[in-house]
């Protein structure tokens, strides 16, 4: 699997991660709410709210982790190592969301701290 | 330059325009001695975006919205282009999607209801297609 298609896949899996999210806000907002223009501040909890906070992380990671392919993928500097590290950023984020959902705690920080070292070491790497 | 990238142009010159049809109003309704202060929650009595006015708050909820829409977006074209899946589908989401984004501005601001979800969605399908199409 080549880094763009990995790329393309975190993307899809962040798209269901909002969809998850959305969902869960419907259930505890309603649709009302939600197609209202939301001047008035409302939150969800429990559940719902852990996908909320996991969406927002995901949508971080995103944006640090395209322009570190997007490096390798034009500057020509992709190799075995940094499609293992595209591939590591992948798993470190399918384990990162259900673990949040489920609030298996020191997992969690586990997933999230291989994401975030994969995406590290892809833009040393870059230099 | 393929019409992919043509529209991601343009969808990044939208949040650039996004982004002073929030601070211009916003600096007019506070004032710059605060929006240039640190923002402390305790010294303000609250967070910035709580004391906009409602027109405003909602320019700025609309700005927050693109930039999730805007990176999904931006890998959705780049990884097109590079994995040579261009064609007219993928042409015609980039369009549907900047398109979508330019009309969810006013959708907010005048509370169109359904229309603003229903404008947001466009776009978010337009995305998830184009990055379906990679994989296929």
């Amino acid at each position: 699997m080549t880094e763009t298609t990995i790329l393309a896949l975190y993307g899809l899996l962040v798209i269901v991660t909002l969809v998850l999210q959305a969902t869960g806000a419907m259930s505890q907002l309603g649709l009302g709410y939600l197609i209202s223009a939301r001047d008035e501040k409302r939150t969800v909890s429990g559940m719902s709210g852990r996908l909320d906070r996991a969406l927002g992380n995901s949508v971080t990671a995103m944006a640090l982790f395209a322009p570190a392919i997007l490096l390798h993928v034009v500057g020509d500097s992709t190799s075995g190592q940094t499609r293992t590290l595209a591939m590591a950023f992948l798993l470190g984020r399918v384990v990162y969301l259900p673990a949040y959902v489920f609030g298996i705690t020191g997992l969690r920080t586990l997933a999230w701290s291989v994401g975030f070292i994969a995406t590290a070491v892809l833009y040393f790497l870059a230099l | 330059m393929p019409p992919e990238l043509t529209a991601l142009t343009l969808a990044a010159l939208l949040q650039v325009v996004q982004f002073a049809l929030v601070s211009v109003p916003a600096n007019r309704e506070l004032g710059p001695a605060r929006t240039a202060s640190p923002r402390d929650r305790d010294r303000m009595g609250g967070s910035l975006e709580d004391q906009l006015s409602q027109g405003t708050a909602r320019l700025y909820r609309a700005l927050a919205n693109h930039f999730e829409g805007l990176i999904l977006f931006t890998i959705a074209c780049v990884v097109v282009t590079l994995s040579n899946s261009t064609g007219t589908l993928t042409a015609i989401c980039a369009w549907v999607y900047l398109a979508a984004r330019v009309l969810y501005i006013p959708a907010y601001y005048f509370g169109w209801v359904p229309w603003r979800s229903a404008i947001w969605f466009a776009g978010f399908g337009a995305t998830a297609v184009m990055l379906l199409t990679v994989l296929i």
